[in-house]
């Protein structure tokens, strides 16, 4: 029983809204534009930055979003500008290039007074702002089998705010691929060259999509963070290899699909965790190697989906992004 | 394919270094105005060892040119995989930690053990057996990647994208496998310290000088494998035509095999050297070098297999070389933005042919 409440709880956790979020982003990015966004985790750490950095720089907190969404989103124009044109793998390799060139930056000790170098900002110095507007009582509160802090960091609050922007979200790209905007990036998903012939600037189109993808992106970031702390390791490669496997396996190119993903694949990890402890003898797997464990089955897992089902759970695979 | 590289090529190689090397001086000035403004005590060190001269500069660009050997030798077979297959192998990396990895189990005198089997024992070669021994099993080992995993996907038709996505699954694998299998903390293939000796203004320890030497050996041969034997010449036709190499005999899958196998060797090659040179590795060092590696391709020009050589000389030099005057953690990110600097200018890469590549 005590598993299964703890998959429950990964399930509703903010942190798997987080990644939801930035998945919708990636949506953004490969779903719709079929952009291969190797980097996903470098605009959250971005985004988590800029926040972060702003409020403790004493400013509000409606500023400090913008600030780190305006962070992203010139991230995107520098990437986007001599990657675009050309072929896909190129903005794979410049993407991760660059979001491990942010990490390198952020934990380099001649950057220590403003990111805190490789131990991060610490989540007290700069969560206040937005605990103190929660409408919740300052203390734990218990509903039905869950219990977690009123205000105070993976808190009830943190978790209505990042469940709504999921499904606000989530009506944005299903409002936005089904706009004419959305059908001219699913154009340039099917056959660019079609598109371009038709008088359309793809450039400015593909451009639009990864500063928009990129932006929601760092919103997920901002998120994680409030949940946990600004830490430019937990946003390396891993990361961006995660967010992809759980938009592949909810299914790319859907509305639900990042938000699914992310669902089955905490919970499943917080499974196979709580499982692999109970089942398995520590002398055969001991308690350390658990993490690598799942994360070797979390790779396994994303070459499986790419091969056997590329679509996911939800997709059709009538309209799939790999065109390369 | 020498002989294709004339004058003009050069030429223009030459250019794109004196516009990397701008933009590089660029970031050095920016970087170093920004860390002017900001008056922290390692500003002062930084200083300091510029004032010590030629000297550093020297030491750092030998350290450069032996990195980027290194670093050529791991990324020859990235540059080969993709002249052949078209596919950007993103679990090269773990190919490199793979090879140090198995002659650290092999060589180590600790007890090692396997991953869920309870017991430990001890190999305990010596270094050169075991160095051989973890070379051939890596090798087999891309034999073996290719043909349950790679052939598989090339027979199945599977897009090229998902191909990519399936080796950043299979990186993904191996890099916490590795972790599972040999622990978090880095491992040194031999517990001896290397003497460092000086040579004029350069200080090198003889194990590094014969890691250099086995570098240039192995490239040599690599070099000569492809300019002179059979094989190799059929290697060079189905990077350049596979469909066209294919149609005048040549067996295009066995070609890839054996280039399968051959990147697998070197990149084992590159990381028992690697290990040796930095006195350890950890079991994530590969996937950072795997980004170096393909900056260093891309760099040199995707495919093209003396664009890995020249690539990785360059980013070996770059990022050693900007330690002088940026903080030594940053080195790896200087590197990767020669990178973006350079698709900027030359997507094709240095040695590439100027064509369309969007």
């Amino acid at each position: 029983m005590d598993i299964l409440f703890d998959v429950l709880r990964t399930a509703i956790a903010p942190s798997t809204a987080a990644f939801a979020l930035a998945a919708i982003g990636l949506n953004f990015h490969f779903g719709l534009t079929g952009l291969l966004n190797m980097g996903h985790a470098g605009f959250m750490l971005l985004g988590m930055y800029g926040f972060a950095i702003s409020l403790q720089a004493g400013w509000p907190i409606w500023l400090a979003l913008i600030a780190g969404l305006v962070a992203a989103g010139v991230f995107a124009l520098l990437l986007g500008w001599p990657t675009l044109k050309l072929r896909g793998d190129y903005l794979a390799i410049v993407t991760i290039a660059a979001a491990e060139m942010v990490r390198f930056l952020g934990r380099s000790q001649s950057l220590k007074d403003l990111t805190g170098a490789s131990s991060g900002i610490r989540g007290k110095d700069f969560k206040e702002p937005f605990e103190l507007l929660s409408p919740f009582p300052d203390r734990i509160v218990e509903i039905g089998p869950f219990s977690l802090h009123g205000s105070r960091s993976s808190s009830w609050w943190l978790t209505v705010v990042t469940w709504s922007l999921v499904f606000l979200f989530a009506a944005i790209y299903w409002r936005l691929a089904s706009s004419p905007w959305g059908r001219v990036l699913k154009g340039i998903r099917e056959d660019e060259d079609a598109v371009r012939s038709l008088g359309k600037n793809v450039y400015s189109y593909k451009m639009q999509a990864l500063v928009i993808g990129g932006m929601i992106g760092a919103l997920g970031g901002i998120t994680w963070s409030l949940g946990n702390s600004v830490q430019p390791d937990s946003m390396g490669r891993p990361t961006t290899f995660w967010i992809w496997t759980l938009l592949l396996l909810g299914g790319a190119a859907t509305v639900f699909g990042p938000v699914l993903g992310s669902i089955l694949f905490w919970s499943a990890l917080t499974l196979v965790k709580s499982v692999a402890s109970a089942l398995i003898p520590s002398d055969v797997l001991a308690p350390t190697e658990l993490e690598p464990f799942s994360l070797v089955l979390v790779g396994v897992t994303l070459m499986l989906l790419v091969v056997f089902r590329p679509q996911g759970v939800l997709g059709n695979k009538k309209e799939l992004a790999f065109n390369g | 394919m020498l002989a294709t590289l004339d004058r003009r090529t050069l030429l223009k190689a030459a250019l794109v270094f004196v516009i990397a090397a701008i933009g590089f001086v660029a970031v050095v000035t920016l970087g170093g105005g920004a860390e002017a403004a900001s008056a922290d005590p390692e500003v002062a060190t930084t200083a300091a060892t510029t004032a010590a001269g030629g000297n550093i500069l020297l030491q750092n660009l030998f350290n450069g040119v032996v990195f980027g050997l290194l670093l050529a030798l791991a990324s020859v077979g990235l540059s080969l995989i993709y002249g052949t297959t078209g596919l950007s192998n993103f679990a090269h990396g773990e190919m490199v930690t793979f090879g140090a990895m198995i002659t650290f189990f092999l060589a180590t005198q600790q007890p090692v053990s396997l991953p869920l089997l309870p017991f430990s024992f001890t190999v305990g070669l010596p270094l050169i057996p075991a160095a051989l021994i973890g070379i051939s099993i890596s090798a087999g080992f891309g034999w073996l990647q290719d043909k349950v995993i790679w052939s598989q996907l090339r027979r199945r038709r599977v897009a090229m994208v998902q191909q990519m996505i399936v080796s950043i699954g299979l990186s993904l694998a191996l890099v916490n496998l590795i972790q599972w299998w040999i622990g978090g903390r880095p491992v040194r293939l031999t517990t001896s310290i290397d003497p460092r000796n000086q040579y004029g203004p350069i200080s090198v320890g003889n194990v590094t000088l014969m890691s250099m030497a086995i570098a240039i050996v192995a490239l040599l041969g690599v070099a000569y494998f492809l300019q002179r034997t059979r094989l190799g010449r059929a290697t060079r036709a189905v990077s350049d035509n596979p469909a066209l190499a294919s149609a005048s005999g040549i067996k295009v899958d066995s070609i890839i095999r054996i280039v399968w196998v051959m990147a697998a060797g070197l990149a084992a090659l590159g990381g028992i050297l690697l290990a040796l040179y930095q006195q350890g590795i950890g079991f994530d060092d590969g996937t950072q070098l795997l980004l170096l590696m393909f900056a260093a391709v891309t760099l040199g020009g995707l495919g093209h297999p003396y664009g890995a050589l020249v690539g990785s000389l360059i980013i070996g030099i770059v990022a050693e070389v900007s330690t002088v005057w940026l903080p030594p953690d940053l080195k790896f990110a200087t590197a990767l933005g020669i990178l973006i600097v350079v698709l900027l200018f030359r997507p094709q890469g240095i040695l590439g042919k100027s064509e369309r590549v969007g």
